[in-house]
Protein backbone atom coordinates (compact mmCIF):
# COMPACT_ATOMS: atom_id res chain seq x y z
CA UNK A 1 0.00 0.00 0.00
CA UNK A 2 1.08 3.52 -0.64
CA UNK A 3 0.54 5.59 2.46
CA UNK A 4 0.80 9.37 2.47
CA UNK A 5 0.09 11.44 5.52
CA UNK A 6 0.38 15.17 5.62
CA UNK A 7 0.38 17.39 8.66
CA UNK A 8 -2.06 15.19 10.56
CA UNK A 9 -3.22 16.74 13.83
CA UNK A 10 -5.50 15.36 16.52
CA UNK A 11 -6.32 17.20 19.72
CA UNK A 12 -7.67 15.73 22.93
CA UNK A 13 -8.87 18.45 25.28
CA UNK A 14 -6.28 20.85 23.95
CA UNK A 15 -3.43 18.35 24.07
CA UNK A 16 -2.05 17.39 20.65
CA UNK A 17 -1.92 13.59 20.45
CA UNK A 18 -0.78 14.01 16.86
CA UNK A 19 1.07 17.17 16.04
CA UNK A 20 1.42 17.87 12.31
CA UNK A 21 2.45 14.29 11.68
CA UNK A 22 3.68 13.51 8.17
CA UNK A 23 4.73 10.25 6.57
CA UNK A 24 5.21 8.81 3.11
CA UNK A 25 5.75 5.11 2.82
CA UNK A 26 5.14 2.31 0.39
CA UNK A 27 4.89 -0.91 2.33
CA UNK A 28 3.19 -4.22 2.88
CA UNK A 29 3.73 -4.23 6.61
CA UNK A 30 4.30 -1.03 8.56
CA UNK A 31 5.21 -1.11 12.24
CA UNK A 32 4.70 1.90 14.47
CA UNK A 33 6.95 2.00 17.47
CA UNK A 34 7.71 4.58 20.09
CA UNK A 35 7.21 5.39 23.75
CA UNK A 36 3.78 5.24 25.37
CA UNK A 37 1.80 8.38 24.67
CA UNK A 38 3.69 9.07 21.47
CA UNK A 39 0.52 8.87 19.38
CA UNK A 40 0.75 5.33 17.95
CA UNK A 41 -2.76 4.37 18.95
CA UNK A 42 -4.25 7.65 17.81
CA UNK A 43 -2.59 7.33 14.42
CA UNK A 44 -3.82 3.73 14.06
CA UNK A 45 -7.35 4.68 15.08
CA UNK A 46 -7.43 7.40 12.45
CA UNK A 47 -5.97 5.12 9.79
CA UNK A 48 -8.51 2.45 10.78
CA UNK A 49 -11.40 4.88 10.40
CA UNK A 50 -12.39 4.79 14.06
CA UNK A 51 -11.64 8.43 14.58
CA UNK A 52 -11.32 11.59 12.50
CA UNK A 53 -8.36 13.92 12.54
CA UNK A 54 -8.75 17.59 13.39
CA UNK A 55 -6.47 18.67 10.55
CA UNK A 56 -4.29 17.20 7.83
CA UNK A 57 -4.82 14.59 5.15
CA UNK A 58 -4.28 10.87 4.74
CA UNK A 59 -4.28 9.05 1.42
CA UNK A 60 -3.95 5.32 1.02
CA UNK A 61 -3.16 4.20 -2.54
CA UNK A 62 -4.00 7.73 -3.70
CA UNK A 63 -7.45 7.54 -2.12
CA UNK A 64 -8.22 10.07 0.58
CA UNK A 65 -9.50 8.76 3.89
CA UNK A 66 -13.25 9.47 4.05
CA UNK A 67 -14.69 12.14 6.32
CA UNK A 68 -18.44 11.58 6.55
CA UNK A 69 -19.76 9.12 9.12
CA UNK A 70 -21.38 6.85 6.55
CA UNK A 71 -18.29 6.73 4.33
CA UNK A 72 -16.15 5.98 7.37
CA UNK A 73 -18.46 3.11 8.23
CA UNK A 74 -18.06 1.71 4.73
CA UNK A 75 -14.30 2.17 5.03
CA UNK A 76 -14.18 0.32 8.38
CA UNK A 77 -16.10 -2.53 6.80
CA UNK A 78 -13.34 -3.09 4.25
CA UNK A 79 -10.61 -3.29 6.85
CA UNK A 80 -9.87 -5.21 10.02
CA UNK A 81 -8.99 -3.73 13.38
CA UNK A 82 -7.74 -5.41 16.52
CA UNK A 83 -7.30 -3.76 19.92
CA UNK A 84 -5.05 -4.74 22.81
CA UNK A 85 -7.78 -6.79 24.45
CA UNK A 86 -11.53 -7.25 24.86
CA UNK A 87 -12.11 -7.50 21.13
CA UNK A 88 -14.64 -10.31 21.38
CA UNK A 89 -18.26 -10.02 22.38
CA UNK A 90 -18.50 -11.94 25.66
CA UNK A 91 -22.11 -13.05 25.23
CA UNK A 92 -21.30 -14.92 22.01
CA UNK A 93 -19.22 -18.02 21.32
CA UNK A 94 -16.04 -17.75 19.28
CA UNK A 95 -17.87 -18.99 16.21
CA UNK A 96 -20.75 -16.55 16.67
CA UNK A 97 -18.24 -13.75 17.12
CA UNK A 98 -17.06 -14.42 13.57
CA UNK A 99 -20.43 -15.29 12.17
CA UNK A 100 -22.44 -12.28 13.35
CA UNK A 101 -20.52 -9.54 11.47
CA UNK A 102 -20.32 -11.70 8.35
CA UNK A 103 -24.07 -12.05 8.40
CA UNK A 104 -25.20 -8.63 9.57
CA UNK A 105 -22.47 -6.42 8.13
CA UNK A 106 -21.34 -8.26 5.02
CA UNK A 107 -24.64 -9.78 3.98
CA UNK A 108 -23.64 -13.45 4.08
CA UNK A 109 -26.43 -15.98 4.39
CA UNK A 110 -26.50 -17.77 7.74
CA UNK A 111 -25.07 -20.89 6.13
CA UNK A 112 -22.28 -19.14 4.27
CA UNK A 113 -21.41 -17.11 7.34
CA UNK A 114 -21.07 -20.28 9.41
CA UNK A 115 -18.96 -22.01 6.78
CA UNK A 116 -16.70 -18.97 6.33
CA UNK A 117 -16.36 -18.50 10.08
CA UNK A 118 -15.47 -22.15 10.60
CA UNK A 119 -12.93 -21.99 7.82
CA UNK A 120 -11.29 -18.94 9.37
CA UNK A 121 -11.13 -20.60 12.79
CA UNK A 122 -9.79 -23.83 11.31
CA UNK A 123 -7.08 -21.93 9.48
CA UNK A 124 -5.61 -20.79 12.80
CA UNK A 125 -6.19 -24.07 14.61
CA UNK A 126 -9.04 -22.67 16.65
CA UNK A 127 -11.87 -24.87 15.47
CA UNK A 128 -11.89 -26.92 18.67
CA UNK A 129 -12.67 -23.70 20.56
CA UNK A 130 -15.49 -22.66 18.24
CA UNK A 131 -18.21 -23.18 20.80
CA UNK A 132 -16.45 -21.64 23.77
CA UNK A 133 -17.27 -18.17 25.02
CA UNK A 134 -14.42 -15.66 25.36
CA UNK A 135 -14.35 -16.19 29.14
CA UNK A 136 -13.44 -19.83 28.50
CA UNK A 137 -10.50 -18.93 26.26
CA UNK A 138 -7.01 -17.83 27.27
CA UNK A 139 -5.91 -14.30 26.47
CA UNK A 140 -3.83 -15.55 23.56
CA UNK A 141 -6.69 -17.59 22.17
CA UNK A 142 -8.98 -14.59 22.48
CA UNK A 143 -6.60 -12.46 20.46
CA UNK A 144 -6.23 -15.19 17.85
CA UNK A 145 -10.00 -15.48 17.53
CA UNK A 146 -10.04 -11.68 17.26
CA UNK A 147 -7.56 -11.85 14.39
CA UNK A 148 -9.52 -14.66 12.77
CA UNK A 149 -12.61 -12.46 12.91
CA UNK A 150 -10.73 -9.53 11.42
CA UNK A 151 -9.31 -11.54 8.51
CA UNK A 152 -12.41 -13.65 7.84
CA UNK A 153 -13.73 -10.77 5.75
CA UNK A 154 -10.50 -10.62 3.70
CA UNK A 155 -9.66 -7.08 4.79
CA UNK A 156 -7.71 -4.79 2.54
CA UNK A 157 -5.60 -3.65 5.47
CA UNK A 158 -5.35 -5.20 8.91
CA UNK A 159 -4.75 -2.72 11.74
CA UNK A 160 -3.33 -4.12 14.97
CA UNK A 161 -3.04 -1.84 17.99
CA UNK A 162 -0.51 -3.42 20.34
CA UNK A 163 -2.07 -6.83 19.88
CA UNK A 164 0.10 -8.52 22.52
CA UNK A 165 0.48 -5.84 25.18
CA UNK A 166 -2.06 -7.46 27.49
CA UNK A 167 -0.61 -10.97 27.17
CA UNK A 168 2.04 -12.97 28.99
CA UNK A 169 5.15 -14.00 26.99
CA UNK A 170 3.99 -17.45 25.96
CA UNK A 171 0.70 -16.16 24.58
CA UNK A 172 2.49 -13.23 22.99
CA UNK A 173 4.48 -15.71 20.93
CA UNK A 174 1.41 -17.57 19.66
CA UNK A 175 -0.22 -14.34 18.56
CA UNK A 176 2.91 -12.94 16.95
CA UNK A 177 3.46 -16.17 15.04
CA UNK A 178 -0.02 -15.85 13.62
CA UNK A 179 0.56 -12.26 12.56
CA UNK A 180 3.86 -13.24 11.00
CA UNK A 181 2.10 -15.97 9.05
CA UNK A 182 -0.46 -13.49 7.75
CA UNK A 183 2.28 -11.09 6.71
CA UNK A 184 4.06 -13.88 4.84
CA UNK A 185 0.85 -14.64 3.00
CA UNK A 186 0.79 -11.08 1.74
CA UNK A 187 -1.73 -9.49 4.09
CA UNK A 188 -1.21 -5.72 4.30
CA UNK A 189 -0.76 -4.77 7.93
CA UNK A 190 -0.24 -1.60 9.94
CA UNK A 191 0.54 -2.36 13.56
CA UNK A 192 1.86 -0.76 16.68
CA UNK A 193 3.94 -2.84 19.05
CA UNK A 194 6.42 -2.86 21.89
CA UNK A 195 7.96 -6.12 20.64
CA UNK A 196 11.06 -4.85 18.88
CA UNK A 197 12.26 -8.25 17.69
CA UNK A 198 8.90 -8.89 16.13
CA UNK A 199 8.74 -5.49 14.46
CA UNK A 200 12.17 -6.15 12.99
CA UNK A 201 11.14 -9.56 11.69
CA UNK A 202 7.77 -8.73 10.23
CA UNK A 203 7.81 -5.12 9.01
CA UNK A 204 9.21 -3.71 5.78
CA UNK A 205 9.20 -0.29 7.35
CA UNK A 206 9.46 1.04 10.86
CA UNK A 207 7.93 4.39 11.72
CA UNK A 208 9.22 5.77 14.99
CA UNK A 209 6.84 8.13 16.77
CA UNK A 210 7.54 10.58 19.57
CA UNK A 211 5.41 13.47 20.82
CA UNK A 212 2.81 13.08 18.12
CA UNK A 213 5.24 13.15 15.21
CA UNK A 214 7.13 10.65 13.08
CA UNK A 215 10.75 11.08 14.08
CA UNK A 216 12.01 8.72 11.42
CA UNK A 217 10.75 6.09 9.07
CA UNK A 218 13.13 3.55 7.62
CA UNK A 219 13.90 -0.05 6.86
CA UNK A 220 14.04 -2.20 10.02
CA UNK A 221 17.67 -3.12 9.48
CA UNK A 222 18.70 0.53 9.23
CA UNK A 223 16.48 1.61 12.05
CA UNK A 224 17.60 -1.00 14.56
CA UNK A 225 21.32 -0.82 13.71
CA UNK A 226 21.68 2.90 13.18
CA UNK A 227 18.75 5.06 14.27
CA UNK A 228 19.13 8.63 13.04
CA UNK A 229 17.39 10.76 15.64
CA UNK A 230 18.68 11.18 19.16
CA UNK A 231 15.31 10.36 20.66
CA UNK A 232 15.12 7.06 18.77
CA UNK A 233 18.64 6.17 19.85
CA UNK A 234 17.76 6.79 23.49
CA UNK A 235 14.50 4.85 23.16
CA UNK A 236 16.20 1.85 21.58
CA UNK A 237 19.08 1.78 24.04
CA UNK A 238 16.49 1.73 26.83
CA UNK A 239 14.21 -0.98 25.45
CA UNK A 240 17.05 -3.17 24.21
CA UNK A 241 18.97 -2.95 27.49
CA UNK A 242 17.40 -5.99 29.15
CA UNK B 1 -19.36 -25.93 69.82
CA UNK B 2 -19.08 -25.74 66.06
CA UNK B 3 -20.83 -23.36 63.75
CA UNK B 4 -23.28 -26.10 62.85
CA UNK B 5 -24.33 -26.54 66.46
CA UNK B 6 -24.77 -22.82 66.92
CA UNK B 7 -26.93 -22.79 63.84
CA UNK B 8 -29.21 -25.51 65.20
CA UNK B 9 -29.49 -23.66 68.49
CA UNK B 10 -30.35 -20.40 66.69
CA UNK B 11 -32.97 -22.19 64.60
CA UNK B 12 -34.58 -23.62 67.75
CA UNK B 13 -34.72 -20.20 69.41
CA UNK B 14 -36.24 -18.60 66.32
CA UNK B 15 -38.86 -21.36 66.06
CA UNK B 16 -39.72 -20.98 69.74
CA UNK B 17 -40.10 -17.19 69.56
CA UNK B 18 -42.15 -17.47 66.41
CA UNK B 19 -44.54 -20.04 67.88
CA UNK B 20 -45.07 -17.99 71.03
CA UNK B 21 -45.74 -14.93 68.90
CA UNK B 22 -48.18 -16.79 66.64
CA UNK B 23 -50.01 -18.37 69.57
CA UNK B 24 -50.49 -15.01 71.28
CA UNK B 25 -51.81 -13.36 68.12
CA UNK B 26 -54.15 -16.17 67.15
CA UNK B 27 -55.48 -16.42 70.67
CA UNK B 28 -56.31 -12.75 70.86
CA UNK B 29 -57.91 -12.74 67.42
CA UNK B 30 -59.54 -16.14 67.69
CA UNK B 31 -63.06 -15.10 68.67
CA UNK B 32 -63.18 -11.98 66.44
CA UNK B 33 -62.10 -13.45 63.16
CA UNK B 34 -64.68 -15.24 61.16
CA UNK B 35 -63.17 -17.07 58.24
CA UNK B 36 -66.57 -18.06 56.92
CA UNK B 37 -67.28 -14.53 55.81
CA UNK B 38 -64.36 -13.99 53.44
CA UNK B 39 -65.19 -17.37 51.93
CA UNK B 40 -68.75 -16.18 51.29
CA UNK B 41 -67.41 -13.12 49.52
CA UNK B 42 -64.66 -15.01 47.71
CA UNK B 43 -65.96 -14.00 44.30
CA UNK B 44 -65.59 -10.35 45.13
CA UNK B 45 -62.00 -10.91 46.22
CA UNK B 46 -61.25 -13.08 43.19
CA UNK B 47 -62.59 -10.41 40.88
CA UNK B 48 -60.29 -7.91 42.53
CA UNK B 49 -57.36 -10.28 42.20
CA UNK B 50 -58.13 -10.69 38.50
CA UNK B 51 -58.16 -6.92 38.05
CA UNK B 52 -54.82 -6.66 39.82
CA UNK B 53 -53.35 -9.23 37.44
CA UNK B 54 -54.65 -7.38 34.37
CA UNK B 55 -53.48 -4.06 35.80
CA UNK B 56 -50.04 -5.42 36.62
CA UNK B 57 -49.51 -7.11 33.27
CA UNK B 58 -50.60 -3.97 31.41
CA UNK B 59 -48.36 -1.76 33.51
CA UNK B 60 -45.41 -4.14 33.08
CA UNK B 61 -45.60 -3.83 29.32
CA UNK B 62 -46.29 -0.09 29.56
CA UNK B 63 -43.44 0.56 31.98
CA UNK B 64 -41.01 -1.34 29.76
CA UNK B 65 -41.93 0.94 26.86
CA UNK B 66 -41.69 4.07 29.01
CA UNK B 67 -38.41 2.92 30.53
CA UNK B 68 -36.90 2.17 27.15
CA UNK B 69 -37.94 5.56 25.78
CA UNK B 70 -36.57 7.36 28.83
CA UNK B 71 -33.28 5.47 28.55
CA UNK B 72 -32.93 6.30 24.85
CA UNK B 73 -34.00 9.89 25.53
CA UNK B 74 -31.27 10.27 28.11
CA UNK B 75 -28.71 9.07 25.59
CA UNK B 76 -29.97 11.38 22.86
CA UNK B 77 -27.42 13.65 21.17
CA UNK B 78 -29.95 16.50 21.59
CA UNK B 79 -29.53 18.25 24.92
CA UNK B 80 -33.15 19.38 25.11
CA UNK B 81 -34.42 15.80 24.85
CA UNK B 82 -31.88 14.63 27.40
CA UNK B 83 -32.92 17.28 29.90
CA UNK B 84 -36.64 16.79 29.40
CA UNK B 85 -36.28 13.07 30.08
CA UNK B 86 -34.05 13.70 33.06
CA UNK B 87 -36.47 16.19 34.60
CA UNK B 88 -39.49 13.97 34.04
CA UNK B 89 -37.65 11.04 35.54
CA UNK B 90 -36.52 12.95 38.62
CA UNK B 91 -39.96 14.43 39.15
CA UNK B 92 -41.65 11.05 39.00
CA UNK B 93 -39.08 9.35 41.19
CA UNK B 94 -38.99 12.10 43.81
CA UNK B 95 -42.72 12.67 44.40
CA UNK B 96 -45.19 10.27 46.08
CA UNK B 97 -47.05 7.85 43.86
CA UNK B 98 -50.26 8.67 45.72
CA UNK B 99 -50.07 12.32 44.69
CA UNK B 100 -49.25 11.39 41.10
CA UNK B 101 -52.23 9.06 40.95
CA UNK B 102 -54.70 11.57 42.37
CA UNK B 103 -53.46 14.53 40.33
CA UNK B 104 -52.78 12.39 37.28
CA UNK B 105 -56.25 10.93 37.30
CA UNK B 106 -58.52 13.75 38.46
CA UNK B 107 -56.63 16.69 36.96
CA UNK B 108 -54.93 15.35 33.86
CA UNK B 109 -56.17 12.09 32.39
CA UNK B 110 -59.80 11.81 33.46
CA UNK B 111 -60.89 15.12 31.87
CA UNK B 112 -58.91 14.25 28.74
CA UNK B 113 -59.61 10.58 28.21
CA UNK B 114 -62.46 9.28 30.36
CA UNK B 115 -65.22 10.08 27.93
CA UNK B 116 -63.59 8.61 24.86
CA UNK B 117 -62.44 5.49 26.67
CA UNK B 118 -65.95 5.10 28.12
CA UNK B 119 -67.45 5.46 24.66
CA UNK B 120 -65.33 2.54 23.51
CA UNK B 121 -66.92 0.51 26.24
CA UNK B 122 -63.74 0.10 28.27
CA UNK B 123 -63.13 0.75 31.94
CA UNK B 124 -61.54 4.20 31.90
CA UNK B 125 -60.22 3.90 35.44
CA UNK B 126 -58.39 0.70 34.65
CA UNK B 127 -56.83 2.10 31.46
CA UNK B 128 -55.77 5.37 33.06
CA UNK B 129 -54.54 3.39 36.04
CA UNK B 130 -52.33 1.34 33.75
CA UNK B 131 -51.00 4.53 32.12
CA UNK B 132 -50.21 6.21 35.43
CA UNK B 133 -48.57 3.13 36.89
CA UNK B 134 -46.57 2.64 33.66
CA UNK B 135 -45.25 6.19 33.87
CA UNK B 136 -44.26 5.78 37.51
CA UNK B 137 -42.59 2.38 37.22
CA UNK B 138 -41.17 3.30 33.80
CA UNK B 139 -39.20 6.12 35.38
CA UNK B 140 -37.49 3.61 37.64
CA UNK B 141 -36.92 1.19 34.78
CA UNK B 142 -35.44 4.05 32.74
CA UNK B 143 -32.76 4.48 35.40
CA UNK B 144 -32.18 0.73 35.63
CA UNK B 145 -31.79 0.50 31.85
CA UNK B 146 -29.47 3.48 31.72
CA UNK B 147 -27.29 1.93 34.39
CA UNK B 148 -27.27 -1.34 32.48
CA UNK B 149 -26.22 0.26 29.22
CA UNK B 150 -23.57 2.36 30.90
CA UNK B 151 -22.14 -0.68 32.64
CA UNK B 152 -21.11 -2.14 29.28
CA UNK B 153 -17.46 -1.20 28.84
CA UNK B 154 -16.42 1.25 26.15
CA UNK B 155 -14.29 -1.45 24.55
CA UNK B 156 -17.46 -3.23 23.46
CA UNK B 157 -18.63 -0.16 21.54
CA UNK B 158 -15.18 0.14 19.99
CA UNK B 159 -15.01 -3.49 18.94
CA UNK B 160 -18.50 -3.33 17.54
CA UNK B 161 -17.60 -0.26 15.49
CA UNK B 162 -14.40 -1.92 14.36
CA UNK B 163 -16.23 -4.91 12.89
CA UNK B 164 -18.43 -2.50 10.97
CA UNK B 165 -21.72 -2.44 12.85
CA UNK B 166 -23.74 0.74 12.52
CA UNK B 167 -25.27 2.44 15.56
CA UNK B 168 -28.51 0.51 15.49
CA UNK B 169 -26.72 -2.80 15.05
CA UNK B 170 -24.34 -2.01 17.90
CA UNK B 171 -27.30 -1.56 20.24
CA UNK B 172 -29.17 -4.56 18.91
CA UNK B 173 -26.44 -7.18 18.65
CA UNK B 174 -23.81 -6.10 21.15
CA UNK B 175 -25.07 -3.74 23.84
CA UNK B 176 -28.66 -4.79 24.51
CA UNK B 177 -28.02 -8.53 24.85
CA UNK B 178 -25.26 -7.89 27.38
CA UNK B 179 -27.10 -5.14 29.24
CA UNK B 180 -30.27 -7.24 29.43
CA UNK B 181 -28.58 -9.95 31.48
CA UNK B 182 -27.26 -7.39 33.88
CA UNK B 183 -30.55 -5.57 34.44
CA UNK B 184 -32.91 -8.56 34.57
CA UNK B 185 -32.67 -9.05 38.35
CA UNK B 186 -33.29 -5.34 38.95
CA UNK B 187 -36.18 -5.31 36.47
CA UNK B 188 -37.75 -8.30 38.20
CA UNK B 189 -37.41 -6.49 41.51
CA UNK B 190 -39.10 -3.48 40.00
CA UNK B 191 -41.95 -5.66 38.76
CA UNK B 192 -42.48 -6.94 42.29
CA UNK B 193 -42.77 -3.32 43.42
CA UNK B 194 -45.12 -2.63 40.55
CA UNK B 195 -47.52 -5.38 41.59
CA UNK B 196 -47.58 -4.11 45.16
CA UNK B 197 -47.85 -0.46 44.07
CA UNK B 198 -50.90 -1.34 41.99
CA UNK B 199 -52.82 -1.61 45.27
CA UNK B 200 -52.62 2.19 45.52
CA UNK B 201 -54.80 2.52 42.44
CA UNK B 202 -57.81 1.89 44.67
CA UNK B 203 -57.61 5.64 45.47
CA UNK B 204 -58.79 6.50 41.98
CA UNK B 205 -61.46 3.83 42.15
CA UNK B 206 -59.88 1.02 40.17
CA UNK B 207 -61.62 -2.06 41.52
CA UNK B 208 -58.52 -4.10 42.10
CA UNK B 209 -57.62 -6.50 44.87
CA UNK B 210 -57.00 -4.02 47.69
CA UNK B 211 -60.12 -2.06 46.70
CA UNK B 212 -62.25 -5.18 46.99
CA UNK B 213 -60.69 -6.14 50.31
CA UNK B 214 -61.69 -2.77 51.65
CA UNK B 215 -65.12 -3.06 50.04
CA UNK B 216 -65.55 -6.43 51.73
CA UNK B 217 -64.63 -4.99 55.10
CA UNK B 218 -67.21 -2.23 54.87
CA UNK B 219 -69.89 -4.52 53.41
CA UNK B 220 -69.61 -7.03 56.22
CA UNK B 221 -68.64 -4.68 59.05
CA UNK B 222 -65.96 -7.30 59.41
CA UNK B 223 -62.55 -7.23 60.93
CA UNK B 224 -59.32 -7.44 59.04
CA UNK B 225 -59.83 -11.01 57.78
CA UNK B 226 -59.80 -10.00 54.14
CA UNK B 227 -56.28 -8.65 54.44
CA UNK B 228 -54.85 -12.13 54.99
CA UNK B 229 -56.07 -13.45 51.61
CA UNK B 230 -55.00 -10.08 50.22
CA UNK B 231 -51.42 -10.61 51.37
CA UNK B 232 -51.46 -14.19 50.12
CA UNK B 233 -52.88 -13.14 46.76
CA UNK B 234 -50.06 -10.65 46.24
CA UNK B 235 -47.52 -13.18 47.44
CA UNK B 236 -48.65 -15.69 44.82
CA UNK B 237 -47.93 -13.07 42.15
CA UNK B 238 -44.71 -11.63 43.51
CA UNK B 239 -42.94 -14.67 44.96
CA UNK B 240 -42.34 -16.42 41.59
CA UNK B 241 -40.92 -13.20 40.11
CA UNK B 242 -38.66 -12.65 43.10
CA UNK B 243 -37.56 -16.29 42.93
CA UNK B 244 -36.84 -15.97 39.22
CA UNK B 245 -34.81 -12.81 39.84
CA UNK B 246 -32.60 -14.70 42.30
CA UNK B 247 -32.12 -17.53 39.84
CA UNK B 248 -31.14 -15.19 37.03
CA UNK B 249 -28.82 -13.29 39.31
CA UNK B 250 -27.12 -16.52 40.39
CA UNK B 251 -26.72 -17.72 36.86
CA UNK B 252 -25.24 -14.42 35.80
CA UNK B 253 -22.81 -14.50 38.71
CA UNK B 254 -21.72 -18.02 37.78
CA UNK B 255 -21.12 -16.98 34.20
CA UNK B 256 -19.07 -13.95 35.11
Amino acid sequence: MKLEIQSLTKLYKGHAALDHLSLASEVKVLALIGPSGSGKSTLLRILGGLESADAGTVTINAEALPVSASALLAYRRQNGFLFQAFNLFPHLTALQNLQLPLEKVHGFSAQDAKATAEKALARFGLLSHAHKTPAQLSGGQQQRVGIARAVAIKPRILFLDEPTSALDPEMTAEVLELVHELANEGQQIVLSTHEMGFAKAVADNIAFLANGRIEECSHPKDFFTAPQSGIAQRFLSKVMKY
Amino acid sequence: MTLKHWNILAACIVALVFSIFATVILQSLGPQWDWGKPWEYRQLLFKGWGQTIILSLGAMVGSLVVGLLLMLGQRSPLGSIRWTCRLFLEFVRDTPLLVQLLVGYFVIFAPLLSLSIGNLGWDDKLIIGVILLSLFEGAYLGEIFRGGIESIPRTQWESARAVGFNRRQIYRYVIFPQALRRVLPAVAGQFVSLIKDSSLLSVIGVQEFAYQARAYTSLTYGGLEAYVPLALGYLILTAPIAFMAHQIERRYRDEA
